[in-house]
Parts: C-alpha cells; sequence; structure tokens
C-alpha cells in the first residue's frame, strides 16, 4: 500500500496499544518495553499480528522510548533496538498489506529553558531513532504522545532531515485542548502544518469521547490530514494500577463519529486491545474520509498561542530594533539581555501581539546574539516572534530554534532575496513579509508595486508556499519627502486586499519621518491605512496615540463588539501608574521602594547635580541603609529588592545621563554563575540585582553553566571575582570543580559562593575565597576586595 | 486549595515575624496570577515494600537509604507520590525575574507554598482512600531528605510515568522539571503512632533560616 495515495481515499486504521499488552505479558512497573524487541522478539511479534488480524492498516513499532536517553544504561544501542522493533513488525506484517511505522515518543527530558536538554541534542536523539527506523524499513514515521511543541518541532525536524519517510505527528492534550506545557490546538497546528508534516492529530491522554470534542478544533485550523489514537478512555486507578473503561463497543461507536468527523486515520492508545481495534474496524470501514477542509488562514505562532491576520488590526512591536536608538545599540553590545527583555515584556503589557526581533549591528556576531534573543524571549513571553534580519544565515539561525510559527521579515521581489528566503520559509514553516521593491527600487506607483507583490506571491508558489503565508508591505515612505507618498501606498493597499487577496503589514511610522511631532500624523494615517485594509502594523505600543486610534478604529468598524474593549479602556483611565509623590527625595523613595519616585526624583536632582555624584552621595548611601536594616533583621528580602528596583529605577537614568555627557561609571566586572547541573537559578539573580546597584558590571552566564565557560570569561575578560551559586548538594560538587579549575588558571581570581546547602565550613573545605550567607554578604565581600 | 500566607512568608525568611503590607498585598496577587495560569496535577501508586539493612525496596526497585528504610520501618506497603505546578510557574518566575526581582521571590515563595498545600490535600485524599482498609500514612519523604539519594528521583517518576501523564521529568543532575514540584515515598501503615512527625522537627539541619518553631 502507498500510503500518501491512500491516504484520504479511504479510512486507514493505527493499531491499538503496545504498552497494555506487554504488561500482560509480564513487562514490571516502570521497566522499559524496548529491549523486549531484542529479548521477547516473539512476543512483540505476536502482539502485532494480533492487530493485524484485528484489521490494523498501520503497526507502530515498540520503539516509543528507543532513544539514546533512555536506552542508557540498558546496554543496547538505538539501532539494535529499532532494527529488531521495526523486523518484528515487518515480520508480522509479512504478505499483507499492512505498513510499518516507526514509533518515536518524547525523550523523557524537558527542553531548555524548562529542563536541560538543548533544542540541538533532542534534533540528535530523534535523528539517530529516525533514521534506524527507515534503515530497518518502517514505511512512515509516527512522532506522539508529545506534550511540549518546542520538543515535536526538534523531533519533525530531525525525521524530514534525515529520512524520506512521511512523518505523521500525534500531540497529547488535556480536555481543555491545551498541552501540558501550555500550548493550545491552534498553535500547535500552525507549527505542525509549518514543518510540513503530512498528518497530524491527537493521541493518549484522553478517551475517544473527550478527543471527539476537540476535533472540531483542531479541523478550524488544520489544512493537512488528521489522525485519532485515543485511550480507552480515562485511566483511573484501582488499588494502585490503571485502568481503563471504555469497552471495544463503546470506543467503536465514538470512534465511528469521529470518522465521521473528519479524521482520515485512527486507531488506539493506551488500554485498549485488538477487540478494541476490531470493533473499530467493523464499525468504520464503511465511513468515507470527509474532504480536506481548506482555511486561508493567515496565522503564525508561538508555543503557546497563534495570532490569526484578518481580524482586528494585528500590532507587530518595534522596540527591539537598534536602528535609531543609541541605548539598544549600547545594550547589544554589552549584552544586556535583561533590558532587551524588559523591553519584549513591555511591549506585551501595552498590548503588542508579536514582537519583532532586529540585532544587527556592524560590529557584534549578528548569528549568535539572534539565537540568544530568540531563545530567552520565547522563554519568559508567549507571543510570536518576528525575525527581523537582512541576513539568510541569521534567518535560518532564528527559523530553526525559534519555538512556534514565524513571521519572517522580510523577502522582496528581487530574484536573490526569494531565493535565499523561501526555501528557509519552506522547510521551518512561517509567515513572511514581502516588501515590494526590487532590483529596480521602489515603483513610484500603487500598480507598480502591486505588480512586485503579484511576482513575489507567484515565485512563493514554485516554492510550495501558500499565498496565505505571504503578508505585503507595499511601503510607508515619509510624506516630507514627497506628499504623495501616503496616497500612493494607501492605493497599493486596496489593490493587494481587493485584487490580489493577500494581507498586508506596514511600518507606519515611516510616514512621518523629519516631520514634528510624529505621532499626530503616525496615528491619523494608521487609521487611513486600516480603511484601506492594513492587517497588521510594524508600531510602538507604548505609542498612546498609535493604540487609541487602533483602539477607535476597531470600535468605529466594528472589530470591537459593541465596543466592549473600548469602553473596557477608557471607561476608566486608571492605567496610568501611579503619580510618583511629589517632593520625596531620591533618598528616600530608595528606602521605601518607590519605584517611580526614585525615577523622578532622579530625573530632578540630575537636572543640576552630575550623575556620579548622584549614584555616590545619594543611591549608594541610601542602599546601605536598607542592606543594613536587612543584616539586621529588620527588613526582609522582598523589601531588600523593592529598594533595589527602586534604586535600579534611578541608576538607569543616571547611566542615560552619563551616556550623553561622555562619562562613564568606574565598574569592576564580576562572573556570577549557578554551576554545572544546577538549574535554579533565583538566589544568583537576587545577588545580581544587588550587585548591580552598587554599579558592578556583572556578567551573567545564566545557569548550568560548565567550569571551562566560567575559567574562559574570566581569563578572556580579566574578571577579577566570580560569585557561584549551587543549590543542592550533588552540585556542590560541580562548584568544587569549578573553583579548582579557576584558582589553577588564574591566582588572582577570587570566589565567592552560596547557596541553600553551603556553609561557612562547607565554602572552606571546596576551597572558596568567601562564603556569602545572603546577597548583602556578596555585596560586602565585593566592596572589601574592589576596595568599593 | 487555600495556600498558607504564613507559610509563605516563612520561605521569605521572616522567622514568624508579621508582613509589611506592600509584601502582603504581592503575596495575594502572586497567589492570584499562580492559582489562574497553573494546573496542579499528581499521580501515586500503592507498592509492596521489602526492608533489608540498609536499603528499602518498593515495587521491585531497590532504594539504599537507612533514612528512607527507618522512616518506612512497619510499612508493608508504600505509596510512591508526584505532583507538579507545571511548566507554566516556571515561565512566571522566569518572567518576573527580569523584569521585577521583588515579585519573583515572592512568587517563588508563593509557588514553593502553593505546591506543599496542593501536595497535603492529595496526600489526604490518600489518606482517606488507606482508612479504608484501615492503614495510615506516614510523612511525605523525598530524594533529598537524609542520605534518600537524589538519583531516585529518575526511578520515582518512571514508577509513575510521570512524563507522559503530567509532564514531570528531571534533569541529569536530578532536579525535578518542571521545578515547582514533588516526588516521594509515602509509607503505609496499619499503626497510628508517630504518623505526623513535622518535617522540620525530624530534620538534621538545625539552622535552616526556613525552619519551623
Amino acid at each position: 500500500m502507498n500510503l500518501l495515495n491512500t491516504l484520504g481515499k479511504r479510512l486507514l486504521f493505527f493499531d491499538g496499544a503496545m504498552g497494555t499488552m506487554l504488561q500482560e505479558r509480564g513487562l514490571g512497573p516502570g521497566e522499559q518495553p524496548e529491549p523486549w524487541n531484542l529479548t521477547h522478539p516473539e512476543v512483540i511479534c505476536d502482539i502485532h499480528r494480533q492487530y493485524l488480524a484485528a484489521g490494523a492498516d498501520i503497526l507502530k513499532t515498540n520503539t516509543f522510548g528507543a532513544n539514546r536517553e533512555k536506552l542508557s544504561g540498558c546496554g543496547c544501542s538505538v539501532r539494535e533496538v529499532v532494527a529488531a522493533g521495526v523486523a518484528a513488525a515487518k515480520k508480522a506484517a509479512k504478505g499483507t498489506s499492512a505498513l510499518v511505522a516507526m514509533d518515536i515518543g518524547p525523550t523523557g527530558k524537558l527542553l531548555k529553558p524548562m529542563g536541560d536538554l538543548a533544542f540541538e541534542e533532542a534534533c540528535g536523539l530523534f535523528a539517530e531513532m529516525a533514521r534506524a527506523g527507515e534503515q530497518a524499513g518502517a514505511d512512515l514515521i509516527l512522532i506522539e504522545t508529545m506534550s511540549d511543541c518546542y520538543e515535536c518541532k526538534a523531533a519533525v525536524l530531525a525525521a524530514k532531515e534525515n529520512t524520506n519517510l512521511p512523518v505523521f505527528v500525534t500531540m497529547i492534550f488535556d480536555e481543555g485542548g491545551k498541552l501540558l506545557t501550555g500550548g493550545d490546538i491552534a498553535a500547535a497546528a500552525a507549527l505542525l502544518e509549518g514543518l510540513g508534516a503530512d498528518a497530524v492529530g491527537f493521541n493518549c491522554g484522553l478517551g475517544p469521547e473527550q478527543m471527539k470534542h476537540l476535533l472540531p478544533r483542531l479541523r478550524e485550523c488544520c489544512s493537512v490530514p488528521i489522525v485519532v489514537n485515543p485511550n480507552a478512555g480515562l485511566p483511573r486507578s484501582v488499588e494502585g494500577r490503571t485502568v481503563f473503561d471504555v469497552t471495544p463497543g463503546e470506543f467503536a461507536a465514538s470512534m465511528e463519529e469521529i470518522a465521521a468527523g473528519g479524521a482520515w486515520v485512527v486507531g488506539g492508545c493506551c488500554g485498549t486491545t485488538p477487540e478494541h481495534i476490531a470493533e473499530m474496524v467493523r464499525r468504520c470501514r464503511a465511513v468515507a474520509p470527509a474532504p480536506l477542509p481548506r482555511h486561508d488562514r493567515t496565522v503564525v505562532s508561538s508555543y503557546a498561542k497563534a495570532v490569526v491576520f484578518g481580524g482586528r488590526p494585528v500590532l507587530i512591536g518595534e522596540r527591539i530594533n537598534p536602528t535609531g536608538k543609541k541605548r539598544l545599540k549600547q545594550v547589544l553590545r554589552e549584552q544586556d539581555m535583561d533590558y532587551l527583555l524588559r523591553e519584549g515584556v513591555a511591549q506585551q503589557e501595552a498590548g503588542a501581539d508579536i514582537l519583532d526581533v532586529n540585532v544587527g549591528l556592524p560590529e557584534i556576531d549578528e548569528t549568535k546574539m539572534m539565537i540568544r534573543a530568540v531563545t530567552e524571549l520565547q522563554g519568559i513571553i508567549d507571543l510570536p516572534l518576528q525575525i527581523d534580519t537582512s541576513s539568510p544565515e541569521v534567518m535560518e539561525a532564528a527559523l530553526r530554534i525559534y519555538n512556534g510559527k514565524a513571521l519572517v521579515n522580510s523577502v522582496n521581489g528581487k530574484e536573490e532575496s526569494m531565493r535565499s528566503i523561501f526555501p528557509l520559509v519552506k522547510k521551518y514553516g512561517g509567515a513572511v513579509i514581502a516588501l515590494t521593491l526590487d532590483e529596480n527600487g521602489i515603483p513610484e506607483t500603487a500598480e507598480g508595486r502591486f505588480a512586485i507583490a503579484e511576482k513575489i506571491v507567484g515565485t512563493a508558489a514554485e516554492y510550495g508556499i501558500e499565498k496565505k503565508d505571504i503578508i505585503v508591505d507595499p511601503l510607508a515612505m515619509t510624506i516630507s519627502a514627497g506628499q504623495e507618498n501616503a496616497a500612493v501606498t494607501l492605493a497599493a493597499l486596496r489593490l493587494l486586499r481587493e485584487k490580489l487577496g493577500v494581507h498586508t503589514s506596514l511600518g507606519v511610522s515611516n510616514i512621518s519621518f523629519g516631520l514634528p511631532q510624529r505621532d499626530n500624523i503616525n496615528a491619523a494615517f494608521f487609521v487611513m491605512a486600516l480603511q484601506n485594509g492594513l492587517s497588521a502594523a510594524i508600531m510602538n505600543p507604548n505609542s498612546q496615540a498609535m493604540r487609541s486610534a487602533c483602539a477607535s478604529f476597531c470600535a468605529l468598524s466594528g472589530a470591537d463588539d459593541r465596543c466592549m474593549d473600548y469602553i473596557a479602556r477608557y471607561s476608566e483611565q486608571k492605567n496610568e501608574p501611579a503619580p510618583a509623590a511629589e517632593g520625596i527625595s531620591l533618598h528616600d523613595a530608595i528606602v521605601k521602594g518607590l519605584k517611580e519616585s526614585a525615577h523622578s526624583a532622579a530625573e530632578a536632582l540630575l537636572a543640576d547635580t552630575p550623575p556620579l555624584e548622584v549614584i555616590s552621595t545619594r543611591l549608594i548611601p541610601a542602599l546601605d541603609l536598607v542592606g543594613r536594616q536587612f543584616e539586621k533583621g529588620t527588613l526582609f528580602l522582598p523589601q531588600l529588592l523593592m529598594s533595589a528596583e527602586a534604586a535600579k529605577a534611578a541608576f538607569e537614568v543616571s547611566r542615560t545621563k552619563l551616556g550623553t555627557c561622555g562619562e562613564s561609571v568606574k565598574k569592576n566586572k564580576i562572573i556570577l554563575a549557578t554551576v554545572k547541573g544546577d538549574v535554579h537559578d533565583i538566589g544568583k539573580n537576587i545577588v545580581k540585582v544587588l550587585l548591580e546597584n552598587y554599579s558592578y558590571n556583572v556578567i551573567d552566564l545564566g545557569r548550568d553553566v560548565p567550569p571551562e565557560r566560567i575559567v574562559k570569561t574570566a581569563l578572556d575578560q580579566d574578571v577579577k571575582l566570580v560569585g557561584l551559586s549551587a543549590l543542592m548538594t550533588t552540585t556542590v560538587v560541580s562548584m568544587e570543580e569549578t573553583i579548582r579549575q579557576l584558582h589553577r588558571a588564574k591566582p588572582d581570581c577570587s570566589v565567592m559562593v552560596g547557596g541553600a546547602v553551603l556553609t561557612p565550613e562547607y565554602a572552606e573545605m571546596i576551597h572558596a575565597d568567601s562564603y556569602s550567607k545572603d546577597a548583602m554578604g556578596a555585596v560586602r565581600y565585593a566592596n572589601s576586595l574592589f576596595g568599593g | 486549595m487555600e495556600t498558607d500566607k504564613n507559610e509563605v512568608l516563612r520561605y521569605l525568611g521572616y522567622r514568624g515575624k508579621p508582613g509589611d503590607a506592600r509584601t502582603l498585598e504581592q503575596i495575594d496577587s502572586c497567589l492570584a496570577e499562580l492559582s489562574a495560569c497553573t494546573v496542579p496535577r499528581s499521580l501515586h501508586r500503592v507498592f509492596p515494600v521489602e526492608a533489608e539493612p540498609g536499603a528499602v525496596t518498593v515495587g521491585g526497585v531497590r532504594m539504599e537509604s537507612r533514612d528512607l528504610r527507618r522512616h518506612i520501618d512497619g510499612c508493608k506497603e508504600a505509596a510512591v507520590f508526584a505532583a507538579t505546578l507545571g511548566a507554566p510557574a516556571d515561565l512566571l518566575l522566569r518572567r518576573y525575574s527580569t523584569t521585577d526581582m521583588s515579585r519573583a521571590v515572592i512568587l517563588q515563595a508563593c509557588s514553593a507554598a502553593m505546591i506543599e498545600a496542593y501536595c497535603d490535600g492529595q496526600c489526604e485524599l490518600l489518606a482517606g482512600q488507606a482508612a479504608k482498609r484501615g492503614l495510615f500514612l506516614r510523612p511525605r519523604y523525598s530524594p533529598g531528605y537524609g542520605d534518600f539519594p537524589l538519583r531516585y528521583q529518575k526511578e520515582l517518576l518512571a514508577m509513575l510515568d510521570c512524563q507522559k501523564k503530567i509532564g514531570l521529568t528531571a534533569t541529569d543532575s536530578f532536579m525535578l522539571a518542571p521545578s515547582k514540584s514533588v516526588t516521594a515515598v509515602i509509607g503505609l501503615t496499619a499503626e497510628q503512632k508517630s504518623c505526623h512527625i513535622a518535617k522540620c522537627m525530624d530534620c538534621k539541619s538545625q539552622n535552616c533560616p526556613f525552619r519551623k518553631g
């Protein structure tokens, strides 16, 4: 049987559970089933035969957990276990038309930043399995029981890059349609379709009744064939054993509804038996596959949610882009990721739907910085990202590690641009912003720009990229250079929407370049553009004018049902931050931990006091006072940190001022790291905030940091103090090793340590130079060392 | 599930002193934010226990630990238990660690108190089931307590199929991920005495800043 040709012509049937059957044959709790391929091949083959007899078309191999990570310590290799697993299924299928699916389950580990498995390591584990499966003769790859979009992406990429087999993917959702890692159905579907999965769907976790209710939600957002492999009901624990209650008859009845509801491939997971499958095949055989829904939705996604173009205007936050932003350039040069992340969070809080990420500066390694920015942003923000770079290499690196279906910024009508960008969009998935310019520049007419858009859409189709994944930007150019510029762009928008039927985007603020009070013009132009069909805007979400223009447009156009959002936002103007208390001194604002007051008090002071004087005579003494109260036990950690945040706000103002008058704070460098093996970093982060308050230049290497990296950084940047944190007795060993290496490689570098399990005695035993019982202890030691 | 605010203060190092108004306000808002974005999940399974000097075998898995052995002395069965607040709690923690460190530490303390309160609630349900069989629960005993090695995290997780069922895993250095999670062995015993030893009282760390009483 040719799978892809048969798919959709008739219903196809997967087999049922393997684990359940093996437990009946004596597999113990917690025992790995995969080595049974080698030790009990006849048992495995017999189970496959039973499912064949029941009418299954596709057999899932007993290779769910046959990855290097899970098999370590069992004495057999991935290749052996997979080869034996595929062989057992093929032996059973011999002489029939049944197909063998190389079954790939999750690694058993969580990917970074949740856990300690790197994305590329996960790809490697899956690649090894996929290659072994193809070599052993599997007909397709089934990636199943995935509960994390990111891990699922690694598996699909690995299967696609290393084999030529069709790839089916099923994920595990709860009754609310959420993955364990928080993603929803629309986000998962966008990701998987983008990656080119041949079929997607559900398995495990739920019974057929619950999956039946989720199926319409998947059909709404998915244009590829759907697979549904439920458990035999919801698991129940009886005297310590897991049991499933749905009988073969009940199972088959629900599966018939699922097949009629649009699934093309159905089968079973935990708790299902050959009886379940036989009954299901009997009842479903006559069901004809429903036609695939065709969706023209333009959608991008994060790991958690999807953003659809075409309803309300989609707001793309433009703040993470160094062009014209001095402070951000400095941030990128100093690799101050926290600043960048805070920009991201602030834009989300201001109402951005998508964040643009551009980290291109001539003097930095853009690929490295982009990978870092995307990784860290997607670790704390659940908005889709727009990858903004002119370098195809950087684009590929970012699309690869991005956890979702990205917005790609951008392609244009030049042959070279399309040749380098479209293959990336095809491989990794994505919607792409298409700029209406080509080798001849930017056409002056709307028709000219429309023609380029048509060419781009046509070329994209040759690469297998659909029109729905092209978002055309007909380019806004300043009216200060030519007043007809606005009219041309607006006319192009109309043409694109009405004649080409694509979604559109604009960098709205370009329209006002060179004019005073640009927000006035931007907001008015934004409304005009929306009225002419604009779907998305790259803009500053912090701009009140732009936000109210958008909210008003939605109320007027009917996109905001009964003006509910407008009313909610503007009926009480309570969202303004509390005005800073008048007359409160910087010293008091810091001691009381009032961030806004500290910010404005610092601004007022800086009007006639040099920044360095503000820092040394106001900021530091206030912090010292709070620090002493903390050490005395009269105030506590949350209050200390509130003061630290207030001081940070004041420090940030002073720093901007310093930048403009060419001075800089004399800062000693300190490396902070949570040692290898340790993923808890809150203690280290507390120390960091306080050290930064005291003007130290903290090089934060993060968590789970190998000793070699700490030593290398200390040597490269000639750092005289390293702070190490460890939480568990097991990781103090890494701490000791790091200290040993540091002392050997750089004897003039001191090491201070802290963490839950450490004591002064323990610290001395592992040869640390200093033990800090808390963050203030670290500050005191640094001050004594550097004479601060 | 009610999380005790005094527990949160204890985790924040207040040592029995009352919280200040702003911190208390933040605790309320952190607990609300956590409740809105997390779905706590747990698993348990009861296994037979065999004891030998210096080790116990629970459901066929041998665990070397004198302290665990002593802890479930006299039990013929034990429940292996796992619970997690899930990945979203970690995401929130990371997010606030970059934007607002004081809120991050309060959120950290709240999530620690919350997972404990959730485990207590789940164990009460377990105790109810055990009572029907005339059995009582010993307190939860987790890898890392006493001489019970952390490396048994992996075995406990595998015994319950935690990765697949509740998304709970361990790192190479045996830390639980997501981090706001618990695994434990809970002895089931027919004798009622000494069933509720306060965890802190039983711990050897006398100078721990979080010690109760």
